[in-house]
């Protein structure tokens, strides 16, 4: 493959190229590195993103259907409850995070970064997404955390659970590889009770899922998250036939 | 020749053609005069968005949706995915707008900005569902120039000129990748050339061009 890079090349070309968005494979991943890295850079693509947005301006208005707003104001939850939501699952996940001494630094910020996502974004579509009509919230009850480790109780996994908005979320901390041949799915083992399947896990390192109702009430205080390898697609026979990998309880912290 | 909806906010109000002229100049005179109006109104909106007031979280959708599904459908090609990140771009409004700097953008720019940022995450990650993983990994927490404008450009009239004076071919292409989310590889393929004489083709062009702007 030629690759007839002109002289005047470097890290301000690659930053127009970003802008312009028109990169991908390895040099995608080398401009998103200068941008986490290099304030330079930032400003750079930050200047090229304010020289090209007036294109923007030639794009028709279209609306769209009413169905999308309805769905927003769902997603962005119920009105009342949010903003406290945020600061009692703060304040929450502060106090478990005392509590958790030995726990890694990483799985530490991953839920620190949960706290910061999951009440307001929803940002991914989870690939399994159970939806159901967003019930009335009673008062609403306190959030959940699990923390998803191994048997070495290295911390692999950090879920979050909003039972008013019934949204789950799952922070990828530890190494969570698998193979073509596999995937990996996550159980929700209410006490004394059999698994169910929330579904397979995608490969990214964060996941929202919106729970249908008869999963939500499974994760209830007490309850085991965990993560088992399965056939690639999911367990064949709706139970759990790998090994697991990663488990932990849900607790109101 | 505008197209406007009823009733129009000034942002919905686009030219009907793409084209160069001094009739597009014009449009967009009037355009801005009474887009300033507005400007400040949708400023306001934004701020009280920030502070998570509903309604004006509600009014806000009301005067851009139409421009930023437009955006939407333009990048994704089909109604649903258009649907999904119009969603998207709304979650991450109402809770990233304190983000918003009036110094910075305009804040339709920075709407219409950060619209097309989601759906070029979500191009991303089509493609790389069927060819790297990695990119598809990274993509969703590093949102960082989601919401970075820089003011200085942003000056509509002199981007039309220096667009102008670069060769036919590589002002396509630029506006392509821009409007149109098409990448690297998908343009090389589109026209038929190989893949390092459309990355050079572009890579001049930007060069050209922020020599122009940069005058």
């Amino acid at each position: 493959m030629t690759d007839e890079r002109t002289p005047a090349d470097g890290p301000r070309d690659l930053a127009a190229e970003y802008a312009l968005g028109v990169l991908t494979g390895a040099e995608l991943l080398k401009a998103r590195e200068l941008e986490r890295t290099d304030a330079g850079f930032r400003d750079e693509v930050a200047r090229w993103t304010g020289r090209l947005a007036p294109l923007l301006d030639e794009v028709d208005g279209v609306a769209p259907p009413d169905a999308a707003w309805a769905a927003i104001q769902k997603r962005v939850g119920p009105s009342a409850s949010n903003d406290n939501n945020t600061v009692v699952l703060s304040r929450q996940v502060a106090r478990w995070r005392g509590i958790a001494g030995g726990m890694t630094a990483v799985a530490a910020c991953l839920s620190f970064a949960l706290i910061w996502t999951l009440p307001r974004t929803q940002t991914q579509p989870a690939p399994i997404e159970h939806s159901a009509p967003t019930p009335a919230p009673a008062p609403a009850p306190a959030p959940m955390v699990a923390i998803l480790g191994d048997q070495g109780q290295a911390a692999k996994v950090v879920a979050s659970w909003d039972p008013a908005a019934h949204q789950l979320v799952l922070a990828v901390a530890g190494d969570m590889k698998t193979d073509e041949n596999h995937s990996h799915e996550l159980w929700v083992i209410p006490k004394g009770g059999k698994p169910s399947s929330l579904g397979t896990m995608s490969a990214s390192r964060q996941m929202h899922m919106r729970l249908a109702q008869t999963l939500a009430k499974l994760l209830e205080n007490g309850a085991t998250i965990a993560i088992s390898v399965e056939p690639r697609g999911g367990s064949p026979t709706g139970a759990p036939t790998g090994p697991v990998i990663a488990s932990g309880a849900l607790t109101q912290a | 020749m505008l197209l406007c909806l009823p009733d129009p906010p000034a942002d919905f109000c686009f030219p009907s053609s793409p084209s160069f002229g001094i009739e597009r100049m014009m449009d967009r005179v009037t355009n801005d005069i009474a887009a300033r109006a507005s400007r400040d109104e949708l400023t306001r909106l934004l701020a009280a968005v920030s502070r998570g007031d509903r309604n004006a979280f509600s009014g806000l959708y009301k005067r851009t949706a139409a421009k930023l599904f437009g955006i939407c459908l333009r990048l994704m090609g089909n109604e649903a995915e258009a649907q999904e990140v119009l969603q998207e771009a709304y979650v991450t409004v109402w809770s990233k707008a304190d983000r918003f700097d009036p110094v910075k953008a305009s804040p339709i720019t920075w709407l219409a900005v950060l619209t097309r940022n989601t759906a070029l995450d979500r191009l991303r990650r089509r493609n790389a569902a069927s060819e790297d993983l990695s990119e598809a990994a990274e993509v969703e927490d590093d949102r960082t120039s989601a919401f970075a404008i820089l003011a200085e450009a942003q000056d509509a009239t002199r981007l039309y000129h220096c667009l102008g004076t670069l060769d036919g071919r590589a002002q396509a292409m630029i506006r392509s990748a821009f409007l149109d989310g098409a990448n690297y590889p998908q343009l090389a393929e589109r026209e038929g050339v190989p893949l390092g004489t459309m990355k050079s083709w572009i890579r001049r062009g930007l060069q050209r061009l922020r020599l122009c702007l940069e005058q």
